[in-house]
């Protein structure tokens, strides 16, 4: 590129840099932006509102803590009309694990759609249009499933993402469950699979950033073997924890369960106890006593 | 390479383009390539003493020649440079002003190595707002895990600004946020296009106005040299030390401070060492290594390379909320 082409293409954008924007720009945008609520008011109130958009989010845990749990009420709450203080967006599923169970969804929906009748029904009364949105089915319509089976359908999917987000434009949210699973095994050259994790990062952050949606990465924990004593962390190594903008961990407190946000670069870390129902996630009230899912 | 094919048909050009006989007495006389150009140039040959026409040729050779390297200078010139053209930039973290003698130098890259939440886009967040605060200039901030956070800055500010009389809140945040730029980028190889369009900006501007960039900070750079780095060929290892050289041009040439981030890999026995390797530990000019303990918002920050400072120095600084 010659220096006199490189120059007129600074003519655009802010005048300093092509496609810059000065933080005021950027503080407005993000105060009009809304977060996908996760159904818990705690864990939304140390969230800063919810799952924020055009951040990618890391949630780890232990087997059985409410991980899948979490992706699916998140691919559900993401449906939740603008009138009704949502987003209105559609889902993205990656499946690597298999552990999405349609009947398990259907109840979430079921259960998000009730809350939301129950709670904003002064709202509801304007919009005549909404009962018909407000079907189970209907929000079961908007989950795009991805069924993963090997590592390289994985990279795949990711690589087709750019051309299906260019034709779905309301897809407001990316699960991923687990992004580990077809990586920890039958990986022989470790230094390969750093730098296709590194690479599988770089393109979910930009899809978030040019897509302005969030995008959710389930991880599993491993042990690890921390002078002297054995530790539990996220599985992929130090490397992938640099790869996501925020980390939030699920762990058992006695019988209750808690996250805890352990990376982030805007809220200070805090815990939020949370309840699975059969309605799906909701806030930990001290008195009940734990509810196992399903 | 490219360079020297270039100064070398230009040389032909100029000297086939004066007399005719020229290019046979050129053909004659091989040029070394002149180390040192002025005295390379200017030492007249035995043979070019007698064709007069040859000096004027020369000349023509030595402007071409003297453009395309930066001129030399001796220590007396270097040191009025450290002092009236590369000032110290407060980061705000007061552990590492004290540390590093004032805080990041212009003309220098420097490079914050640290775990995961550690700290490093809080001191990075930091020092963009310390300068555009001061009325220093404006700051570029290229993010590349999207974690530049507006809502963090303006807490940061509004945290801040309890003695201020004169300028309401809501102004010194306008002033504050407008003079901090950010560009996300998710490619090396954007990552370079930015740079070299800066440097043409640069290259073009006035030098004594307000809006002059003070601060660059790359959040973070090896998320962008992690997944072209290692395997078979040595591709990745020449972009990062191209990217390396090139952050230090800009630095030196334009005057201005560049901060970067770097994460952890573990090393043998299970302790931690800074990522990118070897061939990276020698590019930035000042290594800090951060560390924080799990739950308490003290940061250890130690100086693992220093160009004036011995390293091994510590301090904390806290990180308030």
């Amino acid at each position: 590129m010659s220096e006199t082409s490189r120059f007129r293409s600074l003519e655009g954008g802010h005048g300093a840099l092509k496609g810059a924007q000065t933080a005021w720009d950027m503080l407005s945008e993000e105060q009009m932006q809304k977060h996908i609520t996760t159904g818990c008011e705690e864990l939304d109130a140390i969230l800063g509102g919810g799952i924020h958009c055009k951040e990618v989010t890391e949630v780890g845990g232990v087997p059985g803590i409410g991980k899948t749990q979490l992706g699916i009420q998140l691919a559900v709450n993401v449906q939740i009309p603008v009138e009704c203080g949502g987003l209105g967006g559609k889902a993205i599923y990656i499946d690597t694990e298999g552990s999405f169970m349609v009947e398990r969804a259907h109840q979430i929906a079921e259960g998000c759609i009730s809350d939301l009748l129950d709670n904003t029904a002064h709202r509801l009364k304007d919009f005549p249009a909404c009962p018909e949105i407000l079907q189970p089915n209907s929000f079961l319509a908007n989950i795009f499933y991805f069924r993963i089976c090997s590592y390289t359908e994985q990279i795949a999917t990711i690589n087709y993402l750019e051309k299906f987000l260019e034709e779905q434009k309301d897809v407001k949210i990316i699960v991923v469950d687990s992004i580990t699973f077809h990586f920890r095994q039958d990986f022989d050259d470790l230094a390969l699979r750093t730098r296709v994790l590194g690479g599988m990062s770089l393109k979910l952050m930009r899809f978030a950033k040019k897509y302005s949606l969030a995008v959710v990465l389930l991880n599993q924990v491993t042990t690890k073997f921390v002078e002297g004593s054995f530790h539990l962390t996220l599985a992929l190594g130090d490397t992938w924890s640099h790869a996501c903008t925020n980390r939030i961990i699920l762990y058992w407190n006695g019988n209750d369960r808690h996250a805890y946000i352990d990376k982030s670069p805007s809220l200070r870390s805090a815990t939020a106890p949370f309840l699975i129902t059969g309605k799906g996630i909701r806030n930990a009230t001290s008195h009940c006593k734990r509810v196992r899912m399903m | 390479m490219e360079e020297r094919g270039r100064v070398a048909g230009e040389l032909e050009r100029l000297i086939d383009g004066g007399t005719p006989h020229k290019s046979a007495v050129a053909s004659q006389v091989p040029m070394p390539p002149p180390r040192n150009p002025r005295s390379a140039i200017h030492a007249k040959s035995p043979i070019t003493k007698e064709l007069g026409e040859e000096d004027v040729g020369m000349e023509e050779v030595s402007v071409v020649i003297d453009g395309r390297q930066p001129s030399w200078l001796n220590g007396v010139e270097l040191l009025e440079d450290a002092k009236w053209n590369k000032h110290v930039l407060p980061t705000g973290c007061k552990g590492i002003d004290i540390l590093l003698g004032g805080g990041l130098r212009e003309g220098q890259l420097t490079e914050i190595v640290g775990p995961s939440s550690s700290g490093k886009t809080q001191v990075c967040l930091h020092s963009a707002l310390g300068v555009a605060d001061v009325h220093l200039g404006v700051v570029l901030f290229l993010d590349t895990c999207n974690s530049f956070s507006p809502h963090r800055i303006a807490h940061m500010v509004n945290s801040q600004s309890d003695t201020l009389v004169k300028e309401g809140k809501e102004g010194r945040l306008k002033r504050i946020m407008s003079s901090i730029l950010c560009h996300s980028l998710f490619d090396i190889f954007e990552l370079l296009d930015v740079l070299h369009q800066l440097e043409c900006k640069l290259k073009h501007q006035v030098k004594s106005s307000g809006n002059r960039i003070r601060l660059l900070i790359v959040d973070s750079i090896s998320s962008l040299i992690t997944p072209i780095l290692g395997g078979k060929n040595s591709q990745g290892r020449l972009m990062m030390i191209t990217t390396g050289i090139l952050l230090k041009k800009i630095a030196n040439e334009y005057n201005l401070s560049v901060l970067v981030t770097n994460h952890m890999v573990g090393g043998e026995g299970g302790s931690l060492k800074p990522a990118l390797g070897e061939s990276w530990k020698n590019i930035p000019h000042v290594r800090l290594s951060l560390s924080r303990d799990q739950g308490s918002n003290v940061c250890n920050v130690s100086i693992l390379k220093h160009t004036i400072i011995a390293s091994g120095r510590t301090a904390k600084f806290v990180i308030d909320n």
